[in-house]
């Protein structure tokens, strides 16, 4: 009987490893937005209502640093047009396969947690519409987890990397890999919680979905951590002048200067 | 360079009122969500096929190859529904037994994945109906008609513009480097896309200065306005939708046996 159960385990492995090399190329294309239709009607109203509040609040912030600055609504602009650009390039993944960046980390160090998240909710409704990826429905769900929680863990572990004086790069790697988790695991719950298991409910469908997306999406916020950090050191060597004046953007309370760290 | 986008302007829908598309496309996906259909998924498949296909002219193996594109989401979102881990003994279709625990499907787990499967299917080809037909700006126009806030839609135009800027510097820097061994290798590939990326943030952020100042030369006071299209809404089309709309409603009440009971408590009560 033990024997048997070796061999089964033996052919599970095989069948794991086969499946992770099958998907492995086509399931990172994009990072994981949850597609069109797939949510239940119920979630993604509920999605939407608890995604508003934080895209209000950004609408607020981003006006207030318009009014300003009138030349920042070009600024922000353009951030939207190249955060949308950097999450259609292909990424070299360190699992060999290629995949696309969120843009989340880099986005929420360059331009602040509250701009991202009315740029990340537009850049959204582009990939749905012009790359097919992500949806209307789902736009909720998906903002929720790439434009308000990926920035904010992005954002706080950033700060809390810069008032513990790490290096620039360690702050900026953490940022960005765990700006990614952190949306992966909230989209994992999602889904989740929308389809919970008929065995072990909500937790085990969980570690279901945790599991089979960890596979694709552990590699590609390494990568993506990896690219920021280089993207940052690039821009910290040569265009030390444009960072400082983007500080505006990312701190809106106090364009003056001396942050609040 | 996005193939969606063009279609939009030359589609043979793409003089109708954006309102129309926007209409039909929304109401049929919340009617797609609405029910617990197979058959409705599918009639809302096939009408948004026809629509996009016969009616636009875009061509269907155009419209193929976007239905595909979200197969690897589906698969490994509808597998991981479809399995079952649970203490040994619990009864399923096909399972494997592991220590304790066996892994396997059940029926209603099946039945629950292929309702999904279709039901995404049926909300994704309203969505590429929307996309192949409807242009970038009128979607814009709605939105600014719908009264949402002009910053937002400021915002959502300037991002739309720039896309197509930034997208062609990126793929020529990228071909330069690709041409000179820049993505040779992994190491190299990370090094030439960091080049890339932070060369295209310095010139998005000249672009935007560049362009801030062309706008305050012509009198730029703090709105972008455009010219908009009119277009007039055709009473026959909203008919159309509506009776259409009606339609998928009665087959998503029918079959998921709703109708029936109506009926019948009706007939009962009026004493047939």
């Amino acid at each position: 009987m033990s024997n048997r159960c070796q061999l089964y385990k033996k052919f599970l492995l095989i069948g794991v490893l086969l499946g992770y090399f099958m998907l492995n190329p086509l399931a990172p294309a994009y990072a994981m937005h949850i597609m069109e239709g797939f949510l239940p009607l119920r979630w993604c109203l509920f999605w939407a209502v608890l995604t508003l509040p934080f895209l209000v609040l950004g609408m607020r912030s981003i006006g207030r640093t318009v009014r300003e600055h009138p030349e920042m609504k070009m600024l922000l602009g353009l951030a939207g047009a190249f955060t949308f650009v950097l999450s259609a390039l292909k990424m070299p993944s360190v699992t060999g396969s290629s995949s696309h960046p969120t843009g989340v980390g880099l986005g929420t160090v360059l331009f602040g947690p509250t701009a991202m998240t009315v740029l990340g909710f537009i850049v959204l409704i582009f990939q749905a519409l012009l790359l097919a990826h992500g949806g209307i429905t789902t736009l909720g769900a998906n903002t929720f987890s790439m434009a308000v929680v990926g920035p904010l863990v992005a954002w706080g572990l950033y700060r809390v990397c810069v008032r513990l004086k790490t290096p620039l790069w360690a702050g900026v790697f953490l940022g960005a890999l765990f700006g990614d988790l952190c949306t992966y695991v909230t989209t994992a719950t999602q889904l989740a919680l929308a389809f919970p298991s008929p065995v072990g409910g909500f937790t085990a469908s969980l570690v279901k979905f945790m599991a089979i997306y960890a596979v694709t999406q552990v590699p590609l916020a390494v990568s993506e951590g990896l690219l920021t950090v280089v993207i940052f050191n690039l821009l910290t060597v040569h265009n030390r002048r444009e960072l400082e004046e983007l500080a505006v953007l990312a701190r809106p309370e106090k364009p003056a200067g001396e942050g609040r760290s | 360079m996005l193939k969606i986008d063009q279609y939009a302007y030359i589609n043979r829908l793409s003089q109708v009122h954006p309102a129309e598309k926007i209409l039909l496309a929304l109401a049929t996906m919340i009617v797609c969500l609405a029910f617990t259909s197979p058959v409705l998924y599918l009639a809302v498949i096939l009408l948004m096929t026809a629509v996009t296909v016969v009616m636009a002219r875009i061509p269907g193996r155009f419209f193929l190859k976007l239905m595909l594109a979200p197969m690897a989401f589906l698969a490994l979102s509808v597998l991981t529904v479809v399995f079952v881990v649970a203490a040994s003994g619990y009864p399923v279709l096909w399972g494997v037994q592991i220590g304790g625990h066996v892994i396997g499907v059940t029926a209603a787990g099946l039945i629950q994945a292929g309702t999904l499967f279709l039901r995404a299917m049926g909300a994704v080809s309203c969505l590429y109906f929307l996309s192949l037909t409807t242009p970038m700006v009128e979607l814009f126009s709605t939105l600014r008609a719908l009264r949402l806030p002009p910053l937002f839609v400021e915002l959502m135009s300037l991002i739309y513009r720039y896309i197509f800027v930034l997208l062609e510097t990126t793929d020529r820097i990228y071909t330069a480097q690709a041409t000179r061994f820049g993505y040779a290798n992994l190491r190299t590939s990370y090094a030439s896309l960091g080049q890339l990326l932070s060369s295209l943030f310095v010139r998005s952020y000249y672009n935007a200065q560049m362009l801030f100042t062309a706008l305050t030369s012509r009198g730029y006071t703090g709105n972008l306005n455009v010219l908009e299209n009119t277009y007039a809404l055709s009473r026959r089309n909203l008919t159309v939708i509506g009776v259409v709309e009606a339609a998928l409603v009665v087959i998503g009440l029918w079959s998921t046996g709703v109708l029936h009971g109506i009926l019948h408590s009706t007939m009962g009560g009026a004493g047939f």
